[in-house]
């Protein structure tokens, strides 16, 4: 099992999974609603399906991709000065995650029979989100043990 | 007539060095032969035949075979290929940790080792870039580059190399652990057996090509032509896909880059809009924007 560590974030996804920890570019024709320009803390994107190298912070071009046994997870840190907020303030690493956590409605852009997951959280300061897709919901009490799995085995400095 | 003898004698003399340097001559070539493994009288008694090949007369002592200069030596005598197959870890030319599944995946994979300064990687480069490369047999084939790790490559000189729908990864350590002899190199990794299905150097894509596709058919793949990049399952659009509808709809609609609608001075709902939402989803105006 291969570890990647990066920006104070370390992946050691099961053999065969694909895995990458990045902190792209800034937009500048993006802003946020709050009328700033947006700031790109570091990605982490784990998937058991070979992730296309261009593909969006939470999977777009990636999820549409995945089979009925895929999954894909993305650990979003936002920025520190989040951290204090309701969203993420007393809130822990949420995994392991129920296959009842699961919902077509949590994704970001609907895909038949595809199933979503979000949650934020603090660890170590950090203000993060986890976003994870799995290819069929029908199949998420066999998909998110392996979920699980990958989520057990990441790391924060 | 004393002359006449003399000169008959000088002539015989003379005949006697030619016949005893072509006697020299002829004796070295059988031992040249002889050690090459001729051995012309090695039929008779007290030969043991070794090896079927021996049958044949041929040469029977080994002898030192070599590839052509800049062309890799193959690793295995039998033919088979040397390696276990291993997922590869690196960093992306753009600095990105970076791992890709090789072994227990549902698809091939097609290691391509290059370099960013070797000159007969260049086609490879280029095939890649300009979608010639882009089709292969094998089972849903998934090609990932690999170059050696920035102790020894440019990541930037890769990085304007690397075609942008293929995985590139900058690993020394993947050609340590694959055994890499020189660059350019190929291994058809098949994912679900983990097994290397064939390896080799060659001077161009279409011989590439044409070697791994003997390779998977000799494996039992089906030789359907699929495509390197995966695309999505059929009525599903992919990423890009879905970007260029969108852009063509927008055109059609007379919005094009760098039109204004595109950066607006203030948020369509108000300054209300900008509220944080109670419970975000990806993409929603409480999640910063980021991009999908």
């Amino acid at each position: 099992m291969a570890n990647l560590n990066a920006f104070g974030i370390g992946v050691a996804p099961p053999a065969g999974w694909d895995a990458q920890i990045y902190s792209r570019s800034a937009d500048p024709r993006i802003m946020t609603p709050l009328g700033v320009r947006e700031i790109v803390p570091p990605i982490a994107h784990i998937a058991n399906f070979a992730l296309p190298p261009v593909r969006g912070d939470f999977g777009g071009g990636a999820v549409e991709l995945m089979e009925s046994g895929a999954v894909f997870i993305a650990l979003l840190e936002h920025d520190a000065s989040e951290a204090g907020t309701a969203l993420f303030m007393g809130k822990t690493t949420p995994w392991p995650l129920n296959p009842d956590d699961f919902d077509p409605n949590n994704l970001q852009r609907g895909i038949g029979g595809q199933a979503g997951c979000q949650r934020f959280f603090l660890v170590n300061g950090r203000p993060f989100c986890l976003y994870v897709v799995i290819g069929s919901h029908r199949l998420r009490h066999v998909l998110v043990p392996e979920v699980n799995a990958a989520l057990a085995a990441v790391t924060f400095d | 007539m004393t002359v006449l003898v003399v000169l008959l004698a000088l002539v015989v003399a003379l005949l006697a060095v030619l016949v005893v340097g072509l006697l020299r001559s002829h004796a070295e070539i059988l031992r040249r032969l002889h050690e090459l493994g001729a051995g012309i009288y090695d039929d008779e008694d007290g030969t043991t035949v070794t090896s079927p090949a021996s049958t044949t007369g041929g040469v029977r002592s080994p002898v030192e075979l070599r590839t052509r200069p800049g062309v890799p030596e193959p690793r295995s005598a039998e033919g088979l290929v040397a390696t276990d197959a291993h997922d590869i870890a690196g960093m992306t030319p753009t600095g990105s940790a970076t791992m890709a599944g090789v072994v227990g995946t549902g698809h091939t994979t097609l290691l391509a080792f290059l370099s960013s300064g070797c000159g007969t990687c260049a086609d490879f480069w280029r095939a890649f870039g300009d979608g010639e490369g882009t089709r292969l047999p094998g089972r849903d084939t998934r090609l990932v580059i690999v170059t050696k790790g920035t102790e020894a490559e440019s990541s930037s000189a890769v990085a304007l190399l690397a075609p942008a729908g293929v995985t590139t990864i900058m690993s020394t350590e993947a050609y340590d652990e694959y055994s890499v002899p020189a660059n350019p190199y190929f291994i058809l990794v098949d994912g679900p057996t983990g097994r290397v299905l064939g390896e080799g150097a060659a001077a161009s894509w279409s011989q590439v090509s044409t070697l791994l596709g003997q390779a998977a058919a000799d494996a039992g793949l089906a030789l359907d032509g699929s495509p390197l990049t995966r695309s999505a399952p059929a009525g599903r659009m992919s990423g890009p896909e879905r970007a260029a509808r969108a852009d063509d709809d927008l055109l059609a609609a007379g919005i094009g880059p760098g039109h204004p609608s595109l950066y607006p001075d203030h948020l369509v709902g108000g300054d209300d809009a900008a509220l944080p939402q109670t419970d975000p989803v990806p993409g929603s105006p409480a999640d910063q924007g980021r991009a999908s």
